[in-house]
């Protein structure tokens, strides 16, 4: 046995405690290069329309890349943790510190080179299937050919092979080996049960409740300016729920002997507690990537759900036409729309509304925008929407998308320059005028005596079912025809949705792989957290069993051990998960009920999956020792 | 070959815990050393220091006229390579190698060629009776088995100081037996120093001398002369007046 041997040894005769690691590592490859061999798709690269699709494939890729220069460093130390004793007893037989960090050195760069190798040969196997369904997904109009994609190989194998390289020589470069004593007494060393405060304990609870209250009641954008704020507070939280406060609850626990004293209550408890020191890193890590994949992939799919379901909602026209005052070519434009509707032979019903702005008195030339009950209500009869009725000369302040400007102005009178007062007792949110985000509706008569406007803006709408058939190519053909100008605005909806559709194509599949990856890498530290602590649950177990503990007490505890690891700190992602989804959707005002329980619910059974297959070997691995 | 001039050893701590205290002891080569002395007196803690796991407090511990608390890192693993062989109550066996590759370790680290340590394994497995477990690994060999190879890799590098802390300690009394024997025979072979801690008057009445230690101090130390069977009674005698085990002839009878 040579010294390359007999480090190569350590690695492949290891493979449990190896495999969540490599396999991890492994599927970071190979995204990063999937995601290289489209971004350097000669067809892609070429063509400026995707220029988006290929930015956006290239800064997840890197963001996959630091990811991974992480994920390698945490856990490549903290096996160098778990084989202290290992290190001691090879420094007894006379291993030099140099030779230590070779060895180390030669095992990281083991498992790096098949980890890249093997990425690399999954990306090529799977290349075609990938461009196949990445077609599909950006909603490419062309067919990706398959080509030998050296470029991306190149690039794959130089970023990793630096990354692995890197990290190795940090790794055993900043390797102290300390006394030899401790080191080889490192196993039997009692592990010191961890203290906490209840002070901390209790800012748990104030940190979260403050930043969910926060965000459950965040309105409209105010969620933007709260996201930093709430993301510190949960984050530190988070942090100390697992630091703290649940050390301080299994230790309230342990006093309590009619608890404590029951049955295997004891067992688990007291393992806990000593454990947590070590659990409470991986928890807290498990815990807060998960909720990033979680939110990630939850926003994403609500998104495109609320691409798909509330684009017709909130713009439920076919085309819109906005003529600012100064608009000479207002009518010819207007001609060219229906012309071109009923050559394209599309059912719509027109229709059309006066916005009048009238400068307000008190401030420097702020302009109010009043809408006519009649016309209002006429569009709103079209799209089938609810009709606003006015009592006693009162307005009624309407918004649209995310501003909530209009409810802002509610019941305070607001006088015009011309001396007349305008007052709203009623603000509704309302797709009706789609190309401004508030104004009031008043009645009929008090528009008409107001006078002319300073300004008055022409809005008109051709409603009709969406998805009608050459509703898309002749929205493209009259945006050519109306490009865009500062003298009017034309919209039509279905071109749009659809190019909007095919720009979120890349983002939707990027951030599903991206969170896939995050995901795994949390079960990768799940899987070696848990095998760190077999040889010492083997033993704990071979001495409890002595004194009697039946098969099928032994799984009861093994069952609640693994499922708390698995669990816990996948549950806080869940709801931390659920807060943010909540939040998103009352941004939008758009109910994310059924994606983020789809979303969740899935991440859910995943986990459910990884922990049946988990706990199936562990508990074989724990009978097979006792029976030994 | 080994002296131990006045060692004390200090383990601080929230409360300072004195193991041991001003230990002389001087080994000549090929001389085979028993120390005995009640659970925790400090027997392990000397063989330690030995062993440059830990290091003295106070005093200075000389392997053939040199001090090993003067060496340098790198001289002190090549000191460990080649001079010094360890075995462990608990074996201490590394469990990602097979039975054969746990004992050319110590070569390994040193460089030795393939070719050398194959024959060295082998000439060394025949001796111990493992030759048949070579290739197996370390989870599926009995505890006679494991220490046998633990043994086997303290000695392939022929070492000049071999240490072993309760070698005997997990066995039965068959493979006990068998062990020490085979202790012997190394150090009558090959005139290898060899440093026992052992609790069991069986094994220590092997030795050529036992250091007794009680409290962390010398107490008496006893040869053996000609007759084992009187140096086996003279090894109970003073354990019984050193007290400390369960099963020991109590000082005070009560009638």
């Amino acid at each position: 046995m040579t010294f390359r041997q007999f480090a190569f040894r350590n690695v492949t005769r290891n493979k449990r405690l190896y495999t969540a690691y490599f396999l991890s590592s492994m599927f970071m490859v190979m995204v990063f290069f999937t995601f290289s061999i489209f971004a350097s798709h000669p067809q892609l690269s070429a063509d400026r329309l995707n220029s988006s699709t290929v930015v956006a494939l290239t800064v997840s890729k890197w963001i996959i890349y630091v990811f991974s220069f992480f994920f390698v460093l945490y856990s490549m130390s903290a096996f160098l943790q778990s084989r202290k004793k290992e290190f001691g007893l090879m420094i007894l037989q006379g291993m030099t510190t140099g030779q230590l960090r070779r060895m180390i050195f030669m095992e990281n760069m083991l498992i790096g080179f098949s980890a890249i190798a093997g990425g690399l040969g999954l990306g090529l196997v799977f290349a075609k299937g990938i461009l196949l369904a990445g077609e599909n997904i950006i909603a490419l109009n062309e067919r990706l050919y398959f080509y030998f994609p050296l470029q991306a190989i190149v690039l794959t194998l130089v970023s990793f092979l630096l990354l692995f390289v890197l990290i190795s020589l940090f790794i055993s470069a900043v390797l102290r080996s300390g006394k030899l004593i401790t080191l080889i007494k490192s196993d039997r060393q009692p592990k010191k049960e961890p203290k906490a405060s209840l002070l901390l304990s209790l800012l748990v609870v104030v940190l979260i409740g403050i930043s969910y209250f926060l965000s459950l009641r965040a309105e409209g954008l105010e969620a933007v300016l709260l996201l930093l704020p709430v993301v510190i507070m949960v984050t530190v939280a988070t942090y100390l729920l697992f630091t703290q406060l649940s050390v301080y609850i299994i230790r309230r626990l342990k006093r309590q002997e009619r608890f404590f004293w029951f049955r295997t209550n004891m067992l688990l408890f007291s393992d806990l507690s000593y454990r947590m020191k070590d659990n409470a890193r991986t928890f807290f890590l498990v815990a807060i990537i998960s909720t990033v994949s979680f939110c990630a992939i939850g926003s994403l799919y609500g998104f495109q759900s609320m691409l798909y379901g509330s684009l017709p909602k909130h713009n439920p026209y076919l085309f819109t036409y906005l003529a600012r005052e100064g608009d000479s070519m207002e009518q010819a434009h207007v001609q060219l729309v229906n012309q071109q509707l009923s050559e394209s032979g599309l059912r719509t019903e027109p229709a059309e509304l006066e916005l009048s702005y009238y400068p307000l008195a008190a401030g420097s030339g702020e302009m109010l925008l009043l809408v006519k009950q009649s016309q209002y209500n006429h569009i709103a009869e079209i799209m089938d929407m609810e009709l606003i009725e006015l009592r006693g000369g009162q307005a009624v302040a309407v918004d649209y998308g995310l501003s909530r400007n209009g409810e802002g102005m509610l019941n305070q009178p607001l006088q015009l320059q011309t001396g007349a007062v305008v007052e709203a007792d009623r603000a509704i949110l309302s797709p009706v005028v789609s190309v401004v985000s508030h104004y009031l509706v008043v009645p009929d008569a008090l528009l008409s005596s107001l006078g002319n406007p300073s300004r008055a803006d022409h809005y008109y709408a051709w409603h009709g079912p969406a998805g009608q058939k050459g509703a898309d190519a002749a929205g493209g053909q009259l945006l050519n025809k109306l490009p865009y100008s500062e003298a009017y605005q034309f919209r039509a909806m279905d071109y749009q949705m659809d190019m909007t559709v095919k720009n979120f194509g890349p983002m939707m599949f990027v951030g599903f792989f991206v969170g896939i990856v995050f995901f795994v890498s949390a079960g990768s530290f799940l899987y070696f957290r848990l095998y760190s602590d077999l040889d010492e649950d083997k033993h704990k177990f071979k001495a409890i069993s002595k004194l009697g503990l039946s098969e099928k007490e032994l799984g009861r505890i093994l069952n609640r051990q693994i499922s708390l690891l698995f669990f816990a700190p996948i549950i806080v992602a869940l709801v931390h998960g659920a807060v943010a989804l909540t939040t998103l959707s009352h941004m939008f005002q758009y109910s994310l009920l059924k994606e983020s329980a789809l979303v969740l619910g899935l991440f859910f059974i995943i986990q459910l999956v990884y922990f049946l297959i988990v706990r199936l070997f562990y508990t074989r691995q724990v009978r097979l020792a006792l029976r030994q | 070959m080994l002296q131990v001039k006045q060692v004390n050893k200090i383990y601080e701590g929230n409360i300072a815990y004195r193991a041991l205290t001003d230990i002389d002891l001087t080994v000549d080569e090929g001389e085979f050393i028993g120390i005995m002395g009640p659970s925790g007196s400090g027997k392990t803690t000397l063989l330690n220091l030995i062993a440059t796991v830990d290091s003295p407090t106070t005093g200075e511990i000389l392997i053939d006229g040199k001090s090993i608390g003067r060496m340098g890192k790198n001289e002190l693993a090549v000191f460990r390579r080649r001079q010094l062989g360890f075995v462990f109550q608990d074996f201490n066996l590394l469990n990602t190698l097979t039975v054969e590759e746990n004992m050319v370790l110590p070569l390994t680290l040193d460089g030795a060629p393939v070719r050398e340590m194959k024959e060295k394994a082998q000439r060394i497995a025949d001796k111990l009776g493992i030759a048949s477990i070579m290739k197996k690994r370390t989870y599926e060999i009995s505890g006679g088995q494991s220490q046998r190879t633990a043994i086997a890799r303290a000695m392939i590098h022929s070492p000049k100081l071999l240490l072993a802390d309760e070698p005997t300690g997990n066995l039965d009394s068959k493979a006990a037996k068998d062990v020490l024997d085979m202790l012997m025979t190394i150090n009558q072979e090959q005139k290898t120093t060899m440093l026992l801690v052992t609790h069991d008057a069986v094994a220590a009445s092997y030795c050529h001398r036992v250091v007794f230690i009680k409290d962390g101090r010398f107490y008496t130390e006893i040869h053996r002369g000609d007759n084992r069977q009187g140096f086996f009674q003279k090894i109970i005698d003073t354990l019984s007046l050193l007290g400390g085990y369960g099963n020991d002839v109590p000082t005070i009878r009560i009638p």
